[in-house]
């Protein structure tokens, strides 16, 4: 007892020491993270959507490698899916890396889905440039045999690209579809950012001179690309916002470039994003393979969006 | 099928005679014969290996003169060779199970497949030059070389280092799948002459190429095209 009491004793003398310390490191392991996981923040796992009657999406990029990045994305998206309705999914490309063979389509697609499949989930998917044109034929992609195309969502109209092959018939069908929507949101998607800070690629300034035109002309208000293996939100460009989710599978670590394009950037960690659309507002939150929501916040119609991370 | 068909060869006429509207009137012009009929092959003007690709004639000629009437025969040789692939094309397509919507990749690749063996049946003895035939091929070549030339070097590393490289590439073969397909530079896209939607132009390592999108097949190639990098 005797004992006891006095390291008891001892101990308190101890205590400002040992909560300095306690502090010191926490400080510390803080700044290292910031230093290693750039523009991360640590948060919560998946939040609710806001709207009762919103348009809530899944965007996924570069999926299709089979691995096991993959399987632990796709669970991940599934358990968001328990607080976040999503009610169909974007792909940005890249949906099957190498072989296309039919145990391909089941292992790099849909066995990771499955539970998303199962539940008659549609997926909308753009061709990336590991992806042989002929997916479009794949009803599972949601294409409906075209290589570019167009959907409507309640007051949303979503443009799909393929922007491996921008020629003159699919600058032409953008121009037509974008001229006649009179939808209240306009999202493309494609695969190839026309913006990006990504060291392996960088921005895609080719296909940005013919379609950022169009995009400005028509009032297309957001814009998702995938290709680059990491999360990018960047800048407003001339008007529009811009988002690069192309880390749902692959990972290119690191390779996120200080520039002043990036508004947040998440490159050492798989990612995908979760949308809705309610009214004037779209509300945004990217989440880890781990389940931390990394970035997410607001855009207003005309608006810059607002972040919370 | 027999509608697909149909509109398809609508389509693809419509393409090609713009095609040919744009390029007589807007793309540069070779040096050459002026009195070549349509559709006949116009004096080769090839130049010797290494050399370097000839001077557009519209800079050096104005319109009417005979560099840009040869510039017109040689395109119309172009697309009068991709009306006839087409013909093969869709002679291929009716010996086939129509293409449809499924579930089932095996039902795709099956498809890709059978067509691409229907074409190479009927295109047995297809050999390099068929389409990109020598009389024009200058003129593509200075098109991408100049497109090369006018893109900022970080630029033109980008496109050359995303090409496929150490990829063995023959006319009338099936495009490795396993493989990506190099994103085509869509400024260099609209400076070619249009095609169908059943061909596309790709870059293979320094080679231009034919590919047919359905059957997945390599039609035709133009070797040496893209320029090298400098070390």
């Amino acid at each position: 007892m005797v004992g006891v009491r006095m390291m008891s004793h001892s101990l308190k003398r101890f205590v400002p020491v040992i909560l300095m310390l306690a502090v010191a490191t926490v400080v510390a392991a803080a700044v290292t993270e910031q230093r290693q996981i750039p523009q991360m923040s640590a948060a919560p796992n998946t939040r609710p959507p806001v709207g009762k009657d919103s348009v809530k999406f899944l965007v996924l990029g570069d999926t299709g490698t089979g691995d096991t990045a993959q399987f632990q994305v796709a669970a991940q998206v599934w358990k968001s899916r328990q607080v976040f309705p999503y009610e169909f999914a974007i792909m940005l490309g890249d949906n099957i890396y190498g072989s296309e063979r039919p145990q391909d389509f089941a292992q790099k697609f849909e066995r990771p889905y499955k539970a998303l499949l199962d539940a008659n989930i549609p997926f909308y998917a753009a061709i990336g440039n590991h992806d042989d044109p002929n997916q479009r034929y794949y009803k599972p992609f949601g294409m409906n045999g075209n290589r570019f195309y167009s959907y409507q969502k309640k007051d949303t109209q979503f443009f799909v690209l393929d922007s491996n092959y921008m020629d003159k018939d699919q600058q032409a069908w953008l121009e037509k579809e974008l001229r006649e929507s009179n939808a209240k949101w306009k999202i493309a998607y494609f695969h190839h950012p026309l913006y990006s800070s990504g060291g392996a690629h960088g921005s895609e300034i080719d296909l940005r001179m013919i379609i950022e035109p169009l995009f400005i002309k028509y009032g297309v208000n957001v814009v998702f690309a995938g290709h680059e293996h990491f999360y990018e939100r960047l800048k407003p460009q001339k008007g529009i916002h811009y988002f690069t989710s192309g880390g749902a599978a692959k990972l290119r670590s690191g390779d996120i470039m200080k520039t002043p394009l990036t508004a947040k950037g998440f490159d050492t960690e798989q990612s995908y994003m979760l949308v809705e659309i309610d009214g004037d507002v779209l509300r945004f939150q990217t989440i880890s393979r781990r389940g931390n929501v990394v970035d997410s916040g607001e855009i207003t119609l005309a608006s810059r969006p607002e972040t919370k991370s | 099928m027999t509608r697909f068909t149909g509109v398809s060869l609508i389509v693809s006429f419509a393409v090609l005679a713009a095609g040919c509207a744009r390029t007589d009137t807007a793309q540069p012009s070779m040096a050459g014969n002026s009195t070549t009929p349509a559709g006949q092959a116009p004096v080769p003007s090839v130049p010797p290996p290494g050399s370097p690709p000839p001077a557009p004639a519209a800079s050096a000629a104005p319109d009417g003169q005979p560099g840009s009437n040869a510039q017109g025969a040689a395109t119309l040789q172009f697309q009068t060779q991709i009306k006839e692939y087409l013909r093969i094309h869709n002679e291929a397509e009716t010996k086939v199970p129509n293409l449809k919507r499924t579930n089932d990749p095996q039902e795709i690749a099956d498809r890709e497949a059978l067509l691409a063996k229907a074409i190479q049946t009927l295109r047995a003895n297809a050999k390099i030059g068929d389409i990109f035939a020598p009389e024009y091929q200058p003129y593509f070549i200075k098109i991408v070389q100049d497109d090369f030339a006018t893109r900022p070097a970080r630029d033109r590393r980008a496109l050359i280092d995303e090409l496929p490289k150490n990829m063995k590439v023959d006319v009338n073969t099936v495009y490795p799948t396993t493989i990506a397909l190099a994103t085509f530079p869509a400024a260099l896209l609209r400076k070619l002459p249009d095609l169908p939607p059943e061909l596309e132009y790709r870059l293979v390592a320094r080679s231009l190429i034919l590919r047919d999108v359905k059957a997945n097949l390599i039609v035709d190639i133009l070797r040496d095209v893209v320029p090298t990098i400098p070390s």
